[in-house]
């Protein structure tokens, strides 16, 4: 679910990589004064490109500072934050602790059990404070997890039920921006969803575990309907996004949206490419 | 409703992004949140609801009406929990000629069979799960061309762009030629080289030009490494 959402950064402009950067530190600020040291290390660049989306849909005041922080202990870096800086590093807490929850499931990873149960523990507050959000979002995972359960092959609505998650997260509020966000995210989602199933698939395949690409894995023109389908679903994110009137850091957004996205992608490719084994 | 364009103060030749601007200047004045302590909140507030559905208004015909979707005036406020987006129409596909003028309307015995033509008659008025329910309870053997079509615009209005782009092409290779059939699967493959020309300006590779792909690709995890981009626990 995470390291999608990234930016092509040999194509960004300085200023425009420091000032992603600078949210992305003011993110991780947020992250460690609300969440403690386990809360940072959730810090995801997928997350970031949320925060910088929001930022410049309701241009909220900005805080801006530099620091130095343990990271990167010997050079100062610019970080911004505002008010949506809370709620992505709230979002981010609680997709952590899903997807721990989920590889807990899948692969009995006993370290993500514990991170799963640590970060609950941190989380408390949030479920009375999102709740009708989580009750969607529970509802689609539960959805999501009946269905791989099951077999289901029908990408539609296996990636529509991660698309119905990401669309609770991406639509902060109720307010006029509401419905386009959840579009957004809800094709967005779907996008994630297929890339992850489309780069798992050779070991899911090996390990005999569920991927809703399996059936198609055996059509000969397999790479290239993913990658039409794949298209298709950034298309319509797209389409959502160049709707709604940002204009701060959209040169950034841009980036992501069009370029940066296909990062995971074309590592897969290459690696298929070369015949190595992909873990 | 007025002209949207004189509601924005912009020409009708107005850039996209010269129309956000505008939409950005007029609703940081008139925005609920900006006019609380003001006498004349409620015009302030009409003012701002005018704006915002010109500007959505404008978008939309810039965009070449690909965002709002297939009769999504035509169900508003469909928000409940049934349809949990609340999108009358969720899809993007300008099907013009489905809801078209009458002089496109055709009576060439395509809707004989009634569950068809229910499916055709919910589609028309927004009712996109109906639609579905009825297209799926029909036996496959009843599944011509025109089934398909249906079904495309169903699935598509739904966000089911998947099921809609595979039904599309069926229809038209039941019935190649249908034009209505032709332009639906069109316009449904058309997002696809929207986004890659848009694509073309942000430093994507072309596909299979392994070389630089992999520069990028190479650069992007270096980067993730330093930065810690995913975290002590690489989720």
């Amino acid at each position: 679910m995470f390291g999608y959402i990234v930016v092509n950064q040999p194509e960004l402009r300085i200023r425009e990589w420091e000032m992603y950067h600078s949210y992305y530190c003011g993110l991780c600020r947020v992250l460690k004064e609300k969440y403690g040291r386990v809360g940072q290390a959730t810090l995801s660049y997928d997350m970031t490109f949320l925060l910088l989306l929001l930022s410049g849909l309701y241009e909220p005041e900005t805080v801006c500072g530099e620091s130095r922080c343990l990271m990167h202990p010997g050079k100062k870096h610019t970080y911004r934050y505002n008010e949506l800086t809370e709620y992505v590093a709230d979002m981010n807490m609680l997709l952590t602790e899903y997807k721990c929850m989920d590889d807990w499931k899948d692969d009995r990873k006993r370290l993500r059990l514990l991170m799963a149960r640590i970060l609950g523990r941190r989380t408390g507050e949030n479920r009375r404070k999102y709740s009708r959000k989580l009750e969607q979002i529970t509802a689609a995972m539960e959805e999501l997890s009946r269905a791989e359960e099951q077999g289901v092959m029908d990408l539609d609505k296996m990636a529509g039920c991660f698309g119905r998650v990401m669309a609770q997260v991406v639509a902060i509020r109720k307010d006029e921006w509401e419905e386009s966000l959840q579009r957004f995210g809800f094709y967005l989602g779907k996008y994630i969803y297929l890339l992850d199933a489309y780069e798992d698939i050779e070991e899911d395949l090996k390990k005999g575990r569920y991927n809703p690409l399996r059936e198609r894995y055996e059509d000969p023109d397999f790479e290239r309907g993913c990658l039409d389908i794949l298209t298709m679903m950034m298309s319509a994110c797209c389409r959502e996004f160049e709707q709604l009137p940002i204009l701060d850091n959209v040169e950034i957004l841009r980036n992501i949206l069009y370029s940066g996205v296909w990062s995971r992608y074309q590592i897969v490719q290459s690696k298929r490419r070369n015949g190595e084994h992909y873990e | 409703m007025s002209d949207p364009y004189q509601v924005l103060g912009v020409s009708r030749g107005a850039t996209e992004e010269e129309i956000k601007k505008a939409y950005r200047a007029l609703s940081r004045k008139y925005h609920p949140d900006a006019n609380i302590n003001n006498p004349n909140k409620a015009q302030a507030e009409e003012k701002f609801k005018e704006i915002q559905a010109a500007y959505q208004q404008v978008m939309k015909e810039k965009t070449g009406g690909y965002a709002g979707g297939a009769g999504s005036g035509q169900r508003q406020g469909g928000y409940d929990e049934q349809d949990p987006f609340g999108f009358g129409g969720f899809g993007f596909g300008p099907f013009g000629s489905f809801y078209g003028g009458s002089g496109q309307r055709r009576s060439t015995g395509y809707e004989d069979q009634p569950h068809l033509r229910a499916a055709g008659n919910y589609i028309r008025n927004g009712y996109y799960r109906e639609a579905r329910n009825t297209l799926d309870q029909m036996d496959s053997g009843e599944r011509n061309a025109r089934w398909y079509y249906y079904s495309a615009v169903a699935h598509s209005s739904l966000g089911n762009n998947v099921a809609a782009l595979e039904h599309s092409r069926r229809a038209v290779a039941l019935e190649p030629g249908n034009s209505d059939y032709r332009e639906l699967q069109q316009t449904l493959e058309n997002g696809g080289s929207w986004y890659r020309q848009r694509q073309a300006g942000y430093g994507y590779p072309t596909m299979g030009d392994g070389g630089m792909c992999m520069k990028l690709c190479v650069a992007n995890m270096i980067c993730n490494m330093c930065c810690c981009g995913r975290g002590f626990f690489c989720i």
